[in-house]
């Protein structure tokens, strides 16, 4: 769930403006030399970011009965690394706000923080931290995909805490409020957005496997297995 | 997409896309600078109007675009309703009703509107290609330019594709239970994924075979009046500000 249009105080959102420019910057000036060493690149960023904005309209269902959106966080991540998916987030976001009236310009900073910054780079931690423990293709994925998307909105909640504390609780109640109100969606989510992403993996090593092989996240054994 | 519709649609298509920028920007400020949540509802008001009546974006029309947004201010502004206490004694917390009264959710839901509004006056009257020529004049990294272009381009290409597989899935029975449901959306995007990298190689040659070097060059409507609705906008933006503040 996106932060709406001017609900978050100017100076909030500026400041998480502000946090999330050198992220956008630092993708940009990455995504710059892919392109140079690999003119093709110019094409696949743009149109996984179209990829990602269609997969964010997509209803799935969950176990309590509520549908949800995939964020689609972790497999970005995961396909086009972290770096990467900051301006390509940013992109994505700048859309559903102009196209879908989901999320808005004020809060784009924050909204870029939580969805393109801070769920790409977890999802590719936990990923790179189980396969080092060992941990098969399909549970790092797993693993990776639900982690980020649940951290996403634990951001999502920490920043809405700070720019509402409670007036009586302080940070720490009004955080328990908004993760409250999210975990009820959320954690189903994110149980079937990790389900997703792993299906999707194992299509991608069935029919796919060169792209695969060239993102570097597998070893050959294991994609014709 | 409806916002996508009414954005081709307006009577004020033709208008400068800087004038626009320049109003939604006004409208910004306005919902920040408000002294009052009587004020800024009187700017979000106002912006609807000028969309309503002006832009002659149809009122049942606008509703339906802003009614997400306006649900996820309805559970926001729920959430500073009541407020949890964990400070009593022997780890029993309470639960208090409207702590500090009705202003700060007053305000909140005055300022979310008022910026809503002028993000939905932008939106719906200007479409996505003329935002892109204008953020090209404001020297926004080409980097960036080129994945919205590219985005935009492929956006339709890819929401076709997701229809149609999902109607021939439908078809088959596909969603007929969660499991299968589940499975189906699985083989769905990871059909869609798979295309991510045919779509942009088959783009490639194409943007290679016509000598492309590098950046998307594209033509830029002409718009007549340029100066003319800057000024408007100029003076309509400063309107709102005015009303903002000066309010009582």
């Amino acid at each position: 769930m996106h932060i709406m249009e001017g609900f978050l105080p100017v100076k909030h959102a500026i400041g998480w403006g502000v946090a999330a420019a050198p992220f956008v910057a630092y993708g940009i000036y990455s995504v710059k030399k892919q392109i140079a060493a690999n003119p093709e690149q110019r094409m696949l960023l743009g149109v996984a970011a179209a990829f990602s904005f269609v997969l964010s309209a997509l209803k799935i269902p969950s176990v309590t009965g509520s549908c949800s959106h995939p964020t689609g966080t972790g497999l970005g991540a995961l396909l086009f690394g972290p770096a990467a998916m900051a301006p390509v987030g940013a992109v994505v976001l700048l859309f559903q706000a102009l196209l879908l009236a989901h999320g808005g310009l004020t809060t784009l900073g924050a909204n870029i923080f939580s969805m393109a910054i801070v769920g790409p780079f977890a999802a590719y931690a936990v990923f790179k931290l189980a396969r080092s423990l060992k941990a098969s293709l399909a549970v790092s994925v797993f693993l990776a995909a639900s982690l980020a998307d649940l951290l996403t909105y634990v951001t999502t909640s920490v920043q809405l805490a700070m720019a509402f504390p409670d007036p009586l609780g302080g940070f720490m109640a009004s955080f328990a409020k908004f993760a409250g109100i999210f975990a009820v969606t959320q954690i189903p989510l994110a149980i079937s957005e990790g389900l997703l992403t792993v299906m999707i993996f194992n299509a991608l090593a069935r029919f796919n496997p060169k792209e695969l092989q060239d993102m570097k996240l597998t070893d050959t054994a294991e994609v014709r297995a | 997409m409806l916002i996508e519709q009414c954005a081709y649609g307006n009577r004020w298509r033709k208008v400068a896309p800087a004038a626009k920028g320049l109003f939604c920007l006004g409208g910004f400020i306005a919902a920040f600078a408000a002294s009052q949540p009587a004020a800024a509802a009187a700017v979000a008001g106002l912006v609807v109007l000028i969309t309503v009546l002006g832009a002659g974006v149809p009122f049942p029309r606008f509703v339906r675009v802003a009614l997400p947004p306006l649900g996820f201010l309805l559970l926001g502004c729920l959430s500073l309703a009541y407020s949890l206490d964990f400070q009593g004694a022997s780890n029993d917390f309470t639960v208090l009703w409207l702590p500090s009264g009705w202003a700060p959710i007053r305000q909140l839901a005055a300022r979310s509107g008022a910026a809503l509004a002028a993000l939905l006056f932008l939106a719906l009257t200007t479409p996505m290609i003329d935002l892109i020529a204008l953020l090209r004049r404001l020297k926004m990294p080409e980097v960036l330019l080129e994945i919205m272009v590219l985005c935009y381009r492929m956006l339709f290409v890819f929401s076709e594709a997701l229809h149609d597989t999902r109607t021939a899935q439908a078809a088959r029975l596909g969603y007929a239970t969660p499991r299968l449901a589940l499975r189906s959306l699985g083989s769905l995007t990871a059909n869609l994924t798979l295309q991510i990298w045919q779509r942009a190689h088959s783009l490639h040659i194409a943007a290679q075979s016509r000598n492309n070097d590098g950046a998307f060059r594209f033509l830029e409507p002409e718009y007549a009046h340029v100066r003319r609705d800057l000024t408007i906008a100029a003076l309509g933006g400063a309107l709102l500000i005015g009303l903002a503040v000066g309010m009582p």
